[in-house]
């Protein structure tokens, strides 16, 4: 079964995220912000990242950097999670290495359809 | 078309949003509390990156649920503040005493429509004022308390743009989807005129919003969809906005991935808005050698110390908090409370059946038995804790009440908290809300001068007001102290007269300022609205003596005043002191029992026919004979009462007549309301070791009683 790492500081956005997943047959293992969701990548392998933007202690884009310093995780697809597409917040995403974004807010369909494209 | 309500099930994916609801709610109401003692706790002169910071995160978590779940007006008026929250993080915009006012204000709005959907009742409330005065202040201008006459008319527009929508019709042959992008601009409202051209225009094509109306920095965003050409619709466009603030593109999805990064897909048409990634690194068409894994075993190590060091202080506990705790209903915890309370009474009525026992005989079992003594005083001490919960909870709704009281009075007060981690039951807390807030209002308003007088006076300008509380002996003492004008003993003194109460000369200063809790007393001249009318310092003092609590004051004229509570720990279990009537066990709050001493039939005298008395080191007090009360049968009638017990309540003492003490102990409290009905003179009930019930008198009701 495949993995998932949903990282959020916010409770109900994360639950809605893992009840999806797991729903569609994935295992995910939650984290409540980049810091905790890095230590949480220590050890286990992770078929996708999908993260929170702006978080305590360590924002998406700083956890997306972090990974992809890792070299377990040069190529996982992470996904950003946003509550706009400008130009500039996906500039900095790429910039650190992400392989997309999604836009907030997204159901549970349109999850469901964009993690299909990335994880195999 | 306008409110697209989601309080019905929202079914996508199969899955049905609801059951996020309430995690939503709740959570949303801790982001409204945190947001709310950051900016009070904000220094607008040295506002602090990182305080910044949380407040943004505060009012963007609610956004995204809000928007996620479909709460509309909760994201719309989050979104503004957001806009506000983003360019004062940015040092874009300078924080002043008046943006924190408006975002206190939208933070009580925000817990007003979340209650609304939470509740699934009330009125939808007008936030147009808000929004417009959130919107000026990001744009730089002051807020004005009266809309100008032109300005309602965009700003309730824009609320309303997600309603302004063209119906979208199926796509004609021929039509493109496309993305009109407008902006940046200064009022992004104003994009809505192109909304209108498409009402206008007939066969234009249909228009709506991509960004729920709200836009995000400066620019909105729209769906288009035509039969027209790009530079037909942007010559019709032009005449509401200006030509480079316009852009067609081709329609993103709502989520995209970046050209060649690592573990995109493979683009699958050509259609742009998908990335296509030849050569990514992870891409099946990568030629590329993976990027060098030399340092491999550091790196995994490196993780666990560098971040750890790294991370503040003040954040961590967020995060522990999180895995630490469980969120369990209140009557789940009652439940365990009272069950545990039948245990400890089938403990003692054990204890008491195996007293007479042969220890040597029943050697285990005695052991045993001690055992599960311990064992349960532990368990109960256990259990209660878990309902304890600190007085910053009790603590916290202060700040916010006073900055916004002393305003309305034109006072300076700084408000000062000690001992919010002091622990009280959480049933106590609900009932020393109120009276506190009254007190700490009387502190506010009667108390503390105007700056000017206290100037005059040679104080400081500001005034404190100092809530505290502390753990003394089996209570908890809270205190309300402030260094405003204190209580005038003359004053006082001459309003008691005027009122006809016997206040001589030769009173205490104690006993003056407990005049204040005659009922009706109020020596301020005007009685404000805002702590005076219908609440008085008696009720707050009759209040806390029905929670088994005691007030006091003390006072320093000029200087200030404190007013000082005593609570019992827990309601659920009360010192005892038991006495005997007839074959009847009757227990008295400790708390109350001020003496007891063997009477003599010629210390007792009748007044006025049917009143007794007895005489008291001078004092005479009134005598309430427990078995004429309570109508104890009497089976030995040479039997004579021998015992007077001196109780103290409500401002005044009585002696019970009673045959015997039988001791004191903890009792467990149980309800009779709840299990029987509301009886007069009893305030509860408990099963004792010998598995008898006795009840708990209510001395309160007693000296009521012993008055007329």
């Amino acid at each position: 079964m495949q993995s998932i790492l949903a990282v959020d500081d916010s409770a109900s956005m994360r639950q809605m995220v893992a009840f999806t997943l797991k729903s569609a047959g994935y295992n995910v293992v939650e984290a409540v912000d980049g810091q905790d969701a890095y230590e949480k990548s220590n050890g286990r392998d992770f078929d996708l990242v999908l993260t929170d933007q702006n978080m305590p202690r360590m924002d998406g884009i700083s956890l997306t950097k972090k990974l992809r310093d890792n070299p377990k995780f040069k190529t996982t697809p992470i996904l950003i999670l946003t509550t706009e597409s400008s130009d500039q917040m996906k500039q900095a995403g790429r910039s650190a290495g992400a392989t997309g974004w999604l836009v907030k807010p997204f159901d549970p369909a349109k999850l469901i359809e964009v993690i299909k494209k990335v994880v195999k | 078309m306008g409110e697209m309500s989601s309080e019905g099930s929202q079914l996508s994916a199969g899955i049905d949003l609801s059951q996020f609801y309430q995690v939503f709610f709740e959570e949303a109401g801790e982001n409204l509390d945190r947001m709310e003692k950051l900016l009070l706790d904000l220094d607008i002169e040295s506002a602090d990156d990182e305080e910044m910071n949380a407040i943004f995160r505060c009012a963007h978590s609610i956004k995204g649920g809000a928007a996620t779940f479909g709460f509309k007006d909760v994201a719309e008026l989050t979104h503004q503040m957001e806009t506000l929250l983003d360019k004062l993080r940015r040092h874009e915009l300078v924080p002043t005493s008046a943006m924190v006012d408006v975002l206190l204000q939208s933070g009580d709005a925000l817990r007003a429509q979340l209650a609304r959907h939470q509740n699934g009742d009330g009125a939808e409330l007008d936030t147009t004022e808000l929004l417009f005065n959130i919107r000026a202040m990001s744009a730089g201008e002051a807020p004005v308390i009266a809309a100008p006459a032109a300005a309602p008319a965009s700003a309730a527009r824009a609320p309303v743009a997600a309603s302004v929508l063209a119906e979208p019709a199926p796509a004609k042959p021929g039509a493109r989807v496309l993305e009109l992008r407008v902006g940046p601009m200064d009022n992004p409202e104003e994009a809505n005129n192109v909304v209108d051209l498409f009402k206008e225009i007939t066969d234009l094509g249909t228009i709506e919003p991509l960004d729920n109306g709200m836009p995000a920095d400066g620019m909105r965003r729209f769906k288009v969809c035509t039969t027209s050409t790009d530079s037909d619709l942007l010559d019709l466009l032009t005449f509401h906005v200006a030509r480079e603030q316009v852009a067609l593109l081709p329609l993103g999805d709502g989520y995209g991935f970046h050209h060649g990064a690592p573990g995109a897909p493979e683009a699958e048409q050509a259609d742009p808005g998908y990335g296509f990634f030849e050569d990514a690194p992870g891409s099946p068409t990568d030629a590329s050698a993976p990027a060098s894994s030399t340092e491999v075993a550091t790196l995994s190590d490196a993780p666990k110390t560098a971040p750890k060091a790294a991370a503040p202080k003040a954040e961590k506990p967020a995060a522990a908090l999180e895995a630490s705790t469980l969120r369990v209903s209140v009557e789940k915890v009652d439940q365990l409370i009272n069950l545990v309370g039948e245990l400890v009474i089938t403990q003692a009525m054990l204890a008491q059946n195996s007293q007479g026992m042969d220890p040597a005989l029943y050697q285990q079992l005695a052991a045993g038995l001690a055992d599960l003594d311990r064992n349960t005083r532990d368990l109960q001490e256990s259990v209660m804790s878990i309902r304890m919960i600190p007085m910053s909870m009790v603590f916290s709704r202060f700040p916010r009440m006073l900055r916004d009281l002393a305003s309305k009075l034109g006072k300076k007060v700084d408000f000062v908290t000690v001992g919010e981690a002091t622990e009280l039951d959480k049933g106590l807390v609900e009932k020393i809300t109120d009276p506190l807030t009254h007190l700490v209002r009387n502190s506010c308003d009667h108390g503390i001068e105007s700056p000017a007088d206290r100037v005059a006076k040679g104080k400081p300008e500001t005034g404190t007001i100092t809530l505290s509380a502390s753990h003394q002996g089996g209570s908890i003492v809270i205190e309300v102290r402030d260094d405003g004008r204190g209580l005038s003993r003359d004053k006082l003194l001459k309003k008691a007269r005027e009122r006809g109460i016997h206040a001589p000369d030769s009173m205490s200063d104690q006993e003056v300022w407990s005049l204040i809790f005659a009922p009706g007393f109020s020596t301020a001249d005007v009685v404000t609205d805002v702590s005076g009318r219908g609440v008085g310092m008696d009720v707050v003092k009759k209040n806390i003596t029905a929670l088994g609590g005691t007030v006091d004051i003390d006072s320093a004229e000029g200087y200030g005043m404190r007013v000082s509570v005593r609570l019992p720990l827990t309601l659920a279990i009360m010192d005892g002191m038991s006495i005997g009537v007839g074959e009847e066990v009757y227990i008295l709050p400790l708390s109350s029992v001020v003496e007891s001493f063997q009477v003599q039939p010629d210390m007792v005298k009748t007044i006025g026919g049917s009143g007794r008395v007895v005489e008291v080191r001078d004092e005479y007090m009134p005598v309430l004979e427990m078995e004429r009360v309570f109508n104890v049968p009497r089976f030995d009638f040479e039997h004579v009462s021998g015992i007077m017990v001196v109780v103290e309540a409500e401002g005044g003492r009585i002696a019970l007549l009673v045959d015997e003490l039988l001791g004191q102990q903890q009792v467990v409290v149980k309800n009779l309301e709840a299990n029987y009905r509301k009886v007069n003179d009893v305030s509860g009930a408990t099963i004792m070791g010998d598995g008898r019930v006795a009840l708990i008198l209510d001395v309160g009701s007693l000296v009521r009683r012993s008055r007329h």
